[in-house]
Formats: C-alpha cells, structure tokens, sequence
C-alpha cells in the first residue's frame, strides 16, 4: 500500500532564489545578501548572532501546509523599513518597522506557497520584537541563512512532522 | 577599480542607453564586470575596462552585464504592433503558397524578443501555417537561457500581459517555463554580428534592436550591408528606436528603404518588389546597392 | 495638486504602509494623483465618497476584504467599468492569475517588482505612453 504525504518542504536553492529576488527588487543591489552555510563542524543550527531580533511569520493551508519565517537583526529591519518608505532621518517607529517586516515575509512566503502544492491559502503575517518560537509539532523543513551589511537574516519554513 | 576606470565605464553605459551609474555604484561596476574581466584574461577589472575601448565584443557584454535588468518581453510595444498589423498581414499576403514564415531575432539576449514574435504567431497565424524563429547571440551563455526557456519571477513581470503568461508559461520551482509549441518554434545559433555571417538564408522579419549602438561606426556599416541579403525583398528589417536615424554612407543609404508604420520605422531592402525574387537578384542587389 | 480633468488618479489598496508608500512614489511618478486603502472595503468607502480612479493597484491577502473580492464588488458595478484594475500581488499560482483574470482584474504584477515592471504593465494598459519617465 502506498502511502502519500506530503512533500516536506521546499528546495533550498528555490528559497534562495526567492529571498534573492525580493531583496534585489526592494532594498538594491548595493549591499548584496551573502548566503552563510552552516560550518560542518558546527552542530546544528548556526548562530543568531544579534541581539535584539524581529520576525514575522506567514502560515499556508491547503495542498501544503507549512509556515514561513523571517527573522532579521533590529538593524537590518530598521534599514529595510527605511528603503521601503524612501525615509532617511526621521525616527522610525515599532508599527511602521513590523509592517515593513510583516511585507517581507508576506512575498517571500507567497512565493514559496506557489513552489508548493495547491490550492492552498496564505494568512496574514503575524510580527513580533524577538526570535520567533515554534510549536514542537512543527519541524524545520528549509532554512535558508544569510548575512546583509554584516547583520544575520534568517528564513525558514517548517512542517507538520509527519 | 581606479576612479577613472568607473568614469570610463560610466560615460560608456550613458552614451550607449542613458543608464546613469552614480559613483556610489562603483562596488556593482566591479561586481558585474568581475567574472567578465576574469573570463577575458584580464588581471584586473581595470585592464579589462582598457579593452573595451578596442574591442566590441567584450563592450557588448559589457554593458549587458551592467543592463541586466533592462530586458523585456515586448519591449517598446509599437514594433510588435505594428507586426501584428500590418507586417504580418503583408507577408501573409504574398506567401499564400508556401505558408511559412522565417523570423530571425540577431542578439536574442535571454530570448523574450524571441519569444514574444513566438507568442504573436501563435494568436494570429492561421491553422495551416508555420513559422520558424533563428534566435543568434554572441553570448553562448545567453543561447543557453534561450534554449532553457525559464525565466525568474522578476523577469515574468516585465512587460508580459498576465493573459500571455497563463497561456504560455507553466511554473517551474521559483522560475517560469515556456511552454513547449513556443520552444519548438524557436532555433539558437552562435553568431557575432561583427564577423561574416554563416550560410543562415534569408528572413522575411530580422529584428536587430538595440544592438547596433554596442558597435562603432565602420562594423554598424557593415553589419547593415552583410544583413541586405538576409531580409527577403519584401521582408522587414527593424532597428532599435534611437537607431533609425543612422548616418549611413550614400551607397549603404541607396541599398535600404524607410518605411513608416505606426511609431517605428521599418528598413525594407530597396527596390523590394511585393512578390518575392530569386534569390540571385537580391544578392547582386546587397553588393552593388543598386536598384534594378 | 491643482485639480485638471487630465489628471488620471489611482487608488493603491494593500495593508502594508510600507508596499503602499513603494506604489505611491512609482506612480506619483507617472503623474497620477494617488488614494491609499489599507483593504477593499476603505477604497470601495472613498470610491463612494468621490474618489473615482483610473486604476487600482490591489493587493490579495488583506483583512476586512481582500482583493479578490474587491474585484468583484467594482465589476458589480456598471458605473465603474471604466476603472483598470491591477493586482500587485505575492499569489503567484498560475490558478490565481487566471481567477482574478476572470473575476475581472486586467492586469496582474507578482512581488516582487521593478518600478519597470509596474510602468510597463501601466504602457500595455494605455494609462502611460512610452517614454514618460525619458
């Protein structure tokens, strides 16, 4: 008898590709987004090297069912909420930093939706001051590390453990 | 990358397509022109950019390198327009026998001039017809794109009716795949536009936009004389907007004529009749410049 | 901005300030005079109240009422038929596309995009003629 599951996640060089693509369109091509592989020696997940963290998650429902997460140091959140609102030096506030985040993880866990089997349906980003936590039913199925104006940016998507 | 470089490169990329790099855009200069100097065999970007001055080719990969973004499925509209309108129609007209026609996209870049012509075929070629895409670049790398057919999301988004792109693309990962009657539609081949061109036949479209302005005067003149007998005595030979108003010499001037349809002007061999001629006449025609 | 019968307006309707602020200055750039709703039910609300736009620049995924259904109230609708309808949007299955095809949108731009991406779509529409930004 065969069992079908679904698949567990997405291919990391598609991810790539779409966090790639987001960041080129919006925030230039200047500063570039360097992939940063975990180190074989290094056990596991690699460090989050910043200290204060946003994050912003988008779940999918239907074909595929899974949840995308940005996680950005405050720098990194704070210099991409400015290049999205063409703002220079005027302060920068919490709601305006979480909505920018929210619309990051908005296209790129659109994007991973579509590579994906559907139909299935996005929610609306959820965006938190912090690391984002999981629930342990969920498994990492993708994660996709990265380093912007030396500052960590992470992208990972998780699954039900099947 | 020495200041001066970046001016030379600058000043080169504004002359040839009005793209302004800032200074501030020297780190993407050297970025993108990196691989290219290594390829070359030059030791450092610097040197590479003292070759362009000298030599075409590696210019024309150049400034690609540097546009990269600027390539779009139907670019510019109007010549697609007026393709559909009154190009085709035109060639319809005088091929009812032979039902086929022979399109030739010279530096086909990616391919979405290529397959853009392949879409329009599609929605107004009549059952019974066929047609043929030759699709040439300099750029090996380039052919290869084309042959592959998938583009990224980004590049779907330029330019291409969203009818279009559920009609003739199907996703593939993060990218988009042609689908496969339009690939068929569509041959590549290696070709510099600089050098002799290979036995390829003879056109009833050639679309050679945007790529003359990457070489210098004597190899446009040639690069025109040599396409002559490429383009059927009734075909179309279109040239980028900003390149029609050429300062070609008399003879070179005599052996093309100017046709305005709609906003683009299409360059049609002189003396072209409306039915097709041997073939023999158009050559003598291309090498004396003379109208029969 | 002086009021001109020339002048085309859009209304840009996403939840996200900052996509909205990204959406202003492309097409304040092209000369529109611009609306923003952060859902359907606040631009059909300032539709009501008498801003009539050219164009809409139209989100999917929005509380309160979401692009697709925005769609299909505006087609609803007779008076506005003249109205360009355009997606901006991360749904990019093929299925979507053609949904909102048919539910009546006329264009449809998937985010990530270029400032390019957005005039050339607006040139294919024929709210933008060529060379506008030369």
């Amino acid at each position: 008898m065969t069992v079908t599951t679904q698949p567990s996640g997405p291919e990391l060089a598609d991810v790539h590709a779409i966090v790639e693509q987001v960041w080129s369109s919006f925030l230039g091509d200047e500063e570039p987004l360097l992939p940063r592989y975990a180190d074989a020696a290094e056990e596991g997940t690699p460090a989050f090297p910043a200290e204060h963290v946003w994050s912003a998650a988008v779940s999918v429902h239907g074909g595929w069912t899974g949840t995308v997460t940005v996680e950005l140091s405050s720098s990194v959140a704070q210099s991409l909420t400015r290049l999205m609102l063409a703002m220079e030096d005027e302060p920068l506030d919490d709601a305006e930093v979480a909505d920018a985040v929210g619309e990051l993880v908005n296209m790129i866990g659109g994007n991973i939706k579509s590579l994906m089997p559907g139909p299935s349906a996005l929610t609306l980003p959820v965006v938190a001051a912090g690391r984002a936590a999981h629930s342990s039913e969920l498994a990492e199925v993708a994660r996709f590390d990265a380093m912007w104006n030396g500052e960590p940016v992470r992208i990972s998507v998780h699954a039900p453990q099947s | 990358m020495a200041p001066a470089s970046f001016q030379l490169i600058a000043a080169l990329v504004l002359r040839e397509t009005s793209i302004i790099y800032e200074p501030r855009k020297e780190y993407l200069v050297e970025a993108r022109l990196h691989p290219l100097a290594a390829q070359a065999g030059c030791a450092s970007v610097d040197a590479y950019v003292q070759m362009l001055s000298i030599n075409p080719v590696e210019r024309r990969k150049a400034i690609d390198a540097l546009t990269i973004n600027e390539t779009s499925w139907f670019r510019d509209n109007a010549p697609y327009q007026a393709f559909t309108e009154t190009m085709l129609p035109a060639l319809m007209a005088n091929r009812t026998e032979r039902r086929h026609l022979s399109i030739w996209s010279a530096a086909c870049s990616s391919g979405q001039e290529a397959y853009s012509i392949a879409m329009l075929l599609d929605q107004h070629l009549p059952a019974g017809w066929t047609a043929d895409i030759l699709a040439t670049d300099v750029s090996t790398a380039m052919l290869t794109r084309v042959e592959n057919g998938r583009y990224s999301q980004v590049e779907m988004n330029r330019g291409l009716p969203a009818t279009s792109l559920v009609k003739y693309f199907t996703r593939a990962g993060s990218e988009w795949e042609i689908v496969p009657a339009l690939r068929k539609m569509v041959r590549t081949r290696h070709l510099n536009l600089a050098e002799p061109f290979p036995v390829i036949g003879t056109f009833d479209l050639v679309l050679l936009r945007n790529v003359l302005i990457y070489f210098d005067q004597p190899t446009k003149h040639g690069i025109l004389r040599r396409m002559h007998q490429h383009v059927a005595s009734d075909g179309y030979l279109l040239l980028g907007s900003s390149e029609t108003t050429l300062d070609l010499p008399a003879d070179l001037h005599a052996m093309w004529d100017r046709e305005q349809i709609g906003r683009v002007q299409a360059h049609r061999p002189a003396g072209g009749l409306t039915v097709p001629r041997p073939s023999s006449t158009t050559f003598s025609a291309a090498l004396t410049g003379a109208r029969p | 901005m002086t009021e001109s019968p020339m002048t085309q307006r859009a209304m840009i309707i996403d939840d996200s300030k900052a996509m909205r602020s990204i959406l202003r200055r492309i097409v304040s750039g092209l000369s529109f005079e611009t609306a923003e709703a952060a859902h359907g039910q606040e631009a059909l609300d300032q539709m009501e109240a008498g801003f009539m736009p050219d164009l809409c620049l139209i989100d999917w995924n929005m509380p309160v009422m979401d692009g697709y259904t925005f769609i299909t109230e505006v087609r609803k609708r007779p008076e506005w038929r003249n109205i360009t309808l355009m997606m901006v949007t991360t749904e990019s299955e093929q299925g979507q596309i053609v949904k909102a095809l048919a539910a009546g949108a006329h264009e449809y731009v998937i985010k990530p995009f270029t400032p390019d991406a957005i005039v050339e779509k607006l040139e294919l529409l024929g709210l933008v003629s060529k060379g506008v930004l030369a």
